[in-house]
């Protein structure tokens, strides 16, 4: 049996200790997909407004998070 | 209550701190002072530990093995549970973006300042006080703290040691032993 199977029966035992880090790992994840899908959609042209429907959240959101660098992911 | 530890006992709580803050942990837990006590402290507790096998590092593979990788790490084992193969995930995103495209784009800075104590842990300095009132001690050092971690029972620390194969009661008997002759 692999790891990821195994790990798969553990996740369904309820512990919230296993499942409640799966939540923080699939959040760190997402937090990097976006970063990434962000910077890359703002290299294509999209405004932070065709990002900010995309994503669900308003326009302020999301050029909170990311605006104000001017190339993302290339600074420190 | 502090007035009563050792110095190395307190070299152990000022330690704990630095091993949340290190793991990016909002507050300190069980496994902070246990990482703490097998890191910094020559007394008995550690030596205990020590007999054992079980080092500083060694523990804090276990730990992170428990609560998972630093607060801003990805954490694959934590995404299996999920069905997720974060291979994959980076694969199919480095087709398209290019290497390292998962990498995070600068570490979430080491949170500064005063990390506060949890329940648990809390719990345990409480514990580690009454060990060593009911061994008729009158300090507290690092083998209190230990058997304060051993009486808690339930914490993160407990359950590090006893997956690594920890007899708590033989371990309570030993640290006991050796405080008790070095206190004679």
């Amino acid at each position: 049996m692999s790891d990821g199977v195994q790990l798969a029966q553990e996740a369904s035992s309820r512990d919230p200790a296993v499942g409640l880090r799966a939540v923080r790992a699939l959040r760190e994840l997402a937090e990097r997909l976006e970063a990434l899908q962000v910077h890359s959609a703002r290299e294509q042209g999209w405004s932070w407004q065709e990002i900010a429907v995309c994503l669900g959240v308003s326009k302020q959101a999301v050029h909170k998070k990311y605006g104000g660098r001017r190339i993302l992911g290339k600074e420190r | 209550m502090f007035e009563r530890f050792t110095s190395e006992a307190r070299l152990v709580v000022r330690n704990a701190q630095e091993e949340a803050r290190r793991l990016r942990h909002p507050l300190i837990g069980t496994e902070h002072l246990l990482l703490a006590l097998a890191d910094a402290s020559e007394g008995p507790g550690a030596q205990a530990l020590r007999d054992r096998g079980l080092g500083a590092a060694g523990l804090r593979v276990r730990v992170t093995g428990i609560v998972g990788p630093p607060g801003d790490e990805l954490d694959p084992q934590a995404l299996a549970t999920l069905g997720i193969d974060l291979e994959e995930v980076r694969r199919v995103t480095e087709a398209s973006f290019g290497p390292g495209a998962l990498d995070a784009r600068g570490r979430k800075p080491v949170p500064p300042g005063h990390i506060p104590f949890g329940k648990r842990a809390k719990k345990v300095l409480e514990l580690s006080l009454r060990e060593a009132l009911r061994l008729g001690h009158n300090h507290i050092g690092d083998g209190h703290i230990l058997l304060g971690l051993i009486r808690e029972g339930e914490g993160v620390a407990a359950k590090v040691l006893v997956d690594a194969g920890v007899d708590l009661a033989d371990l309570r008997d030993d640290v006991t032993r050796r405080i008790s002759s070095e206190a004679a």
